[in-house]
């Protein structure tokens, strides 16, 4: 037994020995401080993106990976401004409906093509039939033309100064893809040999399930510029490639981590976090997430009537929801604004005192006087984010307080969107709104369907047209008057503002935080 | 045996057909759908409506019942909502890794579940005997998801020998190959070593005190050569079948054991097309295991049939 023992032991160590030969890092050798050539990244994603169309999908996991490959016209910086990207300059008409706009010289596609207005036209129109973003802007834009080889006109049917905003949303984002790709693949989303775009690291392999495999681009033309920040200003590709790796279990990334098999670990569950701060060379990397809400179905009753949304508003303490769910107050912040104060553009203090308006007595009295019946209210939320279930059992707990009959219901994810889309299947819905970048963007109140609990304001509307031709002073007052709006109207009740939790080996240098992970202007030491 | 043979042959077909129908109906009966999942929470139901036309969903069931079914009789499983690849081809990738797990730990199995067989029952008087059964006993008992974070913890984290995650096909190297999945199908492999260990300690108890094993005694046969020629032979006979419970075993295992060390394998792809409700993924994965259960059941039938002459399926 002992010899067999001793055997298998010499066995397991002869093998772990071939095998980390046959994994030795491959980064070049280089002090901190001093920008390093070369190396692969290793990142490990919680959830595969379902496409790499940027333009095409919203989703997390796809913008996050997309905006190393792709560029628009315009994007945001730092403070979440739209700055140019792929523009070298724009005009506006004195009539504000005429946007022209010139393209930087020596700009190439990922295919090697050289860019031209042509493929800005043709994204663009595409962008308009596919992109979320794009649909609203649609209905303000008249005609998109290609005046010359480097020239884009924007025509406006009415003066809407969101258009560099929605041009520049990191979101189902206007990129610019080669004209017969964007044509070709219509209102489809793009196929692998598609995934062209011209930024600093091109698309190289996808292993469905496995990893996605961006490298160096190595004819990308940056920007003169310092970094603005964001997704914009001058970028530099040090890396030679960077694996996107999914891995769904948070302690996996953790332990790859702590043994070099990953370098940048995303969405951490926050109860990690002390974990993540105790690990030698690790660091947190956290970053504003938006913030999550309970909208009520204000199509039906109870919530069709503004005193049940008045009681509803009375009776919810958020400070112990955020406390109860989010734990360290690292992680969450308590404000009532519609946008959160790392969005310093967009944000206003103004008329947000009513959010804390936490009040049981008044709560209970705003219920008797309501139309609300004792009729059970059915709260829904997926089951696939702890923290929806946290915040839905401690809702339930604080609503029941005042005289409201609760029922919970939890679906996981595809069941729940489907559940969502329905009036009939809930009064209230838990869910987290990532960050939007303009008023129209803000889907829990911008349209009326599920997202936004089929919230029909002619205010909100009203307020949304002044946006569109607003200037920078103007558009101060508006945002203070929607924060006003919500509480007067309570289409939705936020709950807090949120942060995401990211790891990262402080082999990565001269890495800056934004709302998302960005790996050009970043390094590697050994 | 040849009659036996294509008879057990055919029936492969009605059951293939049975579990179609039943895969079919349970994906297409679950609430949400691939249109929805794609667009995301923010989707109009405008836009939901539209992409649903496009995917085909529109149409009623039976429709596309039977759309798929004139596909899969072609050889064509379809292709996936998400990532537009043939499922067939998203099957040979993943099945891959699968695969390999699936064959290293069937060696760790046969390599120490009948070495550790032979060893207790021919320690059977002795003290190692419960101690020995005890063990095999603990094997079995043990959750596949427990030891295999306290292995990740102590061989991965705490002494690094081994990755903590992650698979390198074999094509970029045997070492690196071996080097990530050693840890997993080891794992995998230790329920059923307790399984077939105990199984082959209990048959080959059986044989010990049958006449042909006392006759072989009584002719002077060695002892060393009365239990590998005599006892462990015949015991080897109903181990047979609970080895085709094991590989069956360890494929549902592997969906576990891919999660917990990120391999990509069949079982993940199932479960990440279930999430995503990609239906052509879902039916053909589930078309394909059914029928490596069924392969492996008529392979295990057929070897019975050899190992044992008493056996004449022909008549």
């Amino acid at each position: 037994m002992k010899k067999l023992a001793l055997i298998l032991f010499g066995l397991i160590g002869a093998i772990a020995l071939i095998g980390c030969s046959s994994n030795s890092s491959s980064s070049s050798a280089g002090g901190s401080g001093e920008p390093v050539e070369g190396g692969e990244l290793n990142v490990a994603m919680g959830s595969e993106p379902d496409t790499l169309d940027w333009m095409y999908s919203g989703e997390s996991a796809t913008r996050k990976i997309g905006w190393h490959i792709y560029e628009g016209l315009f994007a945001l910086d730092k403070d979440y401004q739209a700055r140019p990207l792929l523009a070298e300059d724009y005009t506006v008409s004195d009539d504000k409906k005429i946007y022209t706009i010139t393209l930087r010289d020596g700009l190439k596609f990922h295919n090697g093509q050289d860019v031209t207005a042509n493929d800005a036209k043709a994204s663009l129109d595409r962008w308009t039939k596919v992109s979320s973003v794009g649909k609203i802007a649609s209905s303000h834009i008249s005609s998109i033309e290609a005046t010359d080889d480097k020239t884009i006109v924007i025509t406006l049917n009415d003066v809407y100064t969101s258009l560099l905003t929605d041009l520049a949303a990191p979101k189902a984002s206007a990129i610019v893809i080669p004209a017969e790709i964007a044509e070709a693949a219509g209102e489809q989303p793009l196929t692998n040999e598609q995934f062209i775009g011209t930024g600093p690291f091109q698309f190289d392999s996808w292993k469905s399930g496995n990893e996605i495999v961006l490298s160096k681009f190595a004819d990308y033309k940056s920007r003169d510029e310092e970094d603005w920040g964001g997704l914009t200003g001058e970028k530099t590709a040090y890396l030679d490639t960077i694996h996107f790796k999914v891995v769904k279990d948070p302690q996996v990334m953790l332990n790859g981590l702590k043994t070099n098999l990953y370098d940048y670990v995303q969405s951490i569950p926050l109860d990690l976090y002390e974990v993540v701060t105790s690990t030698p060379n690790v660091e947190a990397v956290t970053s504003s997430n938006g913030y999550s809400v309970i909208t009520p179905d204000k199509s039906e009753a109870p919530f069709d009537d503004l005193k049940v949304r008045q009681a509803l508003h009375a009776a919810l303490d958020k400070e112990a929801m955020a406390k109860a769910t989010y734990g360290n107050d690292d992680f969450y912040e308590l404000d009532g604004a519609l946008f959160t104060p790392d969005q310093t553009a967009l944000y206003s203090g103004e008329n947000i005192d009513d959010f804390a308006a936490f009040d049981q007595d008044e709560a209970k009295k705003l219920l008797e006087e309501s139309s609300y019946d004792g009729q059970p209210v059915k709260i829904i939320f997926s089951n696939d984010n702890a923290d929806y279930k946290k915040i839905a059992e401690i809702a339930e707990q604080q609503l029941e307080a005042v005289g409201f009959t609760v029922e919970l219901e939890s679906y996981e994810w595809a069941t729940y969107l489907e559940k969502w889309g329905d009036a009939k299947n809930w009064d209230m819905v838990v869910v987290g709104w990532s960050p939007f970048f303009s008023p129209n963007q803000a889907g829990m109140v911008s349209r009326e369907n599920n997202s936004s609990g089929w919230y029909h304001s002619d205010r909100w509307q009203e307020l949304l047209a002044q946006w569109g031709t607003a200037d920078e002073t103007e558009q101060q007052q508006i945002l203070a008057e929607l924060n006003k709006t919500l509480y007067e109207e309570l289409p939705f009740e936020k709950v807090t503002n949120i942060s995401a939790l990211d790891a990262r080996t402080t082999k990565l240098q001269g890495y800056d935080e934004w709302y998302g992970p960005r790996f050009w202007n970043t390094w590697k030491t050994k | 045996m040849l009659g036996y043979a294509i008879r057990r042959c055919l029936s492969v077909i009605p059951v293939m057909f049975v579990v179609s129908i039943i895969v079919f109906l349970l994906v297409h009966l679950t609430p949400g759908n691939p249109a929805h999942i794609i667009l995301g929470e923010d989707a109009s139901p405008e836009a939901v409506a539209q992409l649903e036309e496009q995917l085909g969903l529109n149409d009623p069931w039976y429709i596309q019942f039977f759309d798929w079914l004139k596909q899969v009789i072609t050889g064509d499983l379809g292709t996936s909502v998400f990532s537009a690849q043939p499922v067939t081809e998203l099957i040979f990738t993943n099945f891959g890794p699968t695969l390999s797990l699936m064959i290293l730990s069937l060696l760790f199995i046969l390599v120490i579940s009948i070495p550790l067989a032979i060893l207790i029952v021919s320690l059977r008087k002795t003290i190692l005997d419960p101690l020995f059964t005890s063990a095999s006993l603990l094997g079995v008992s043990v959750p596949e998801f427990w030891l295999a974070i306290l292995l990740v913890l102590g061989l991965g984290v705490s002494i690094p020998i081994f990755p903590v995650a992650g698979y390198m096909p074999i094509a970029e190297g045997f070492g690196s190959w071996l080097y990530h999945l050693l840890l997993p199908a080891f794992v995998l492999a230790i329920v059923e070593i307790g399984i077939i260990a105990r199984m082959l300690r209990d048959s080959m108890l059986d044989s010990v005190n049958q006449d042909y094993t006392k006759t072989a005694r009584a002719k002077g046969v060695r002892e060393r050569d009365v239990l590998m020629k005599h006892v462990f032979a015949n015991a080897l006979i109903p181990t047979t079948t609970v080895l085709g419970a094991t590989v069956a075993g360890l494929l549902g295992g592997t969906v576990i054991i891919e999660t917990l060390f990120t391999i990509p394998g069949i079982g993940q792809l199932l479960i990440d097309s279930i999430h995503r409700r990609d239906y052509p993924v879902i039916q053909g994965v589930v078309l394909f295991i059914a029928a490596i259960y069924v392969l492996v059941n008529l392979i295990v039938d057929l070897l019975y049939a050899f190992l044992d002459p008493r056996i004449r399926y022909d008549e």
